[in-house]
């Protein structure tokens, strides 16, 4: 049997549409003390602050920030996460982790670990703290079985907000050279009439964005 | 035909047990922590509690877990130790024959596991407790330091992620917090700070 793709595409084109449809406000601020200056082979790494007793950076965010960074224009070389703290065991981990710049001279006291520095190229470490969490849900969807199958009724909302903040240590120079912020609300629904459409607010992956656009245009604007 | 329901009814009442009950195999790979070695040998007793500990929840009111621990802390101690030492030997206890050329012996034990899944607290995670207990012996077998190292591994609940491999990622993280403590804590304990300077 020959099946149409271009059909089920259209099909279901609609459908990808209204679940994006969602609105999210994202709000930008940045404090840049010194100009960020990369040059060709150097990198950066973007890794989670998670000293935190009720909330956790979400590793997801964290690399969704390195993925933006590293590709389209003006893309930097980023090292990922988990190769960064694996590779630098155990000086990286929730609770290891230099909370100060100063910090660093404590663990570049190890030559082993000055070395991976060195054979990473870093230059600036991007430390992430925040979280995305439901701020507000309300309404009810109710589902039932019947003779012609299953059928839901019922509309659904939620906020979610979405606060991130990331500081930009430069390594070489030991120095905190600025501060990046990513707000973003945003309120999702959920109708159900038959079958639920999820008409979602993508609040965290819009921070992520906002956010690594912004760290982009901190490192490049200094070099331009 | 009654022998027939009997079977019946007992397969469904095992169903019904067996399939409450969740269990956990923790799996991981555990890096090789960057530091300085100490210049000893090192005997590492791993007693079979040890090798095969296995928590089994026990009370009621919570959803019943089995998670067997033992294979994924065995591999972070045996990646761990041979990091920190410059020779690192397993053996069954202190009287074994390759005791001779053995400085200190290391003996870990797990006090106690604890977790928290996210339907019982107001936090969106899933969160590990574990309280090990590390005894270093001189080659005489005596005892020379005896502390609580307490590991903590946290992860957020995500998106098509089942509740097994959430649980998994906490534990690893509390393992890897267990190895770090380890690692940065060993030289710092007073009783063998005071024998590793006099042993120098």
């Amino acid at each position: 049997m020959m099946i149409n793709m271009s059909y089920i595409r259209v099909k279901f084109l609609p459908f990808y549409l209204l679940i994006s449809a969602g609105c999210t406000t994202v709000t930008i601020e940045e404090v840049q003390h010194t100009e960020a200056t990369l040059v060709e082979g150097e990198s950066v790494v973007v890794i989670g602050r998670r000293t935190s007793n009720d909330y956790e950076t979400e590793p997801e965010l964290i690399s969704c920030i390195g993925k933006v960074l590293s590709k389209g224009d003006n893309q930097l070389n980023v090292i990922p996460e988990q190769t960064f703290m694996d590779n630098l065991y155990p000086w990286f981990e929730p609770r290891t982790a230099p909370l100060r710049v100063r910090d660093l001279q404590r663990l570049l006291a190890y030559d082993a670990v000055s070395q991976k520095f060195d054979d990473f190229n870093v230059h600036y470490i991007i430390w992430i703290d925040g979280n995305t969490e439901t701020t507000r849900s309300s309404g009810s969807i109710t589902c039932s079985l019947g003779t012609g199958g299953i059928g839901c009724f019922g509309f659904g909302t939620w906020d979610k907000k979405a606060e991130y903040e990331a500081s930009i240590w430069d390594y070489k120079n030991k120095k905190l050279i600025g501060k990046v912020s990513s707000e973003a609300d945003g309120t999702s629904y959920m109708p159900a009439i038959v079958i639920p459409i999820p008409i979602i607010a993508q609040v965290q992956a819009d921070a992520c964005k906002g956010m690594a656009v912004q760290l982009k245009h901190f490192f490049n604007n200094s070099q331009g | 035909m009654k022998i027939f329901i009997f079977k019946l009814t007992i397969l469904t009442l095992l169903f019904l047990v067996l399939g409450c009950k969740s269990t956990l195999t923790v799996k991981g790979d555990f890096p090789t922590p960057v530091v300085n070695k100490l210049p000893f040998t090192l005997g590492v007793i791993y007693d079979n509690k040890f090798k095969d500990y296995q928590y089994s929840e026990v009370d009621e009111k919570r959803e019943e877990w089995e998670i067997s621990v033992g294979d994924a802390q065995l591999q972070l101690f045996k990646t761990v130790l041979p990091a920190m030492f410059s020779n690192v030997i397993d053996v069954s206890d202190f009287n074994s024959t390759e005791n001779n050329s053995i400085d200190i012996f290391f003996k870990p034990s797990i006090d106690e596991l604890q977790y928290n899944v996210p339907a019982e607290t107001k936090l969106n995670m899933f969160e590990v407790w574990i309280k090990y207990n590390m005894k270093v012996y001189d080659n005489n077998g005596q005892l020379l330091a005896d502390w609580i190292l307490t590991a903590y591994g946290k992860t957020p609940t995500a998106f098509m992620k089942s509740q097994e491999s959430a649980l998994n990622e906490a534990m690893v993280i509390a393992l890897r917090d267990a190895g770090a403590g380890l690692t940065l804590k060993f030289s710092h304990i007073p009783e063998i700070n005071t024998w590793l300077l006099k042993n120098k």
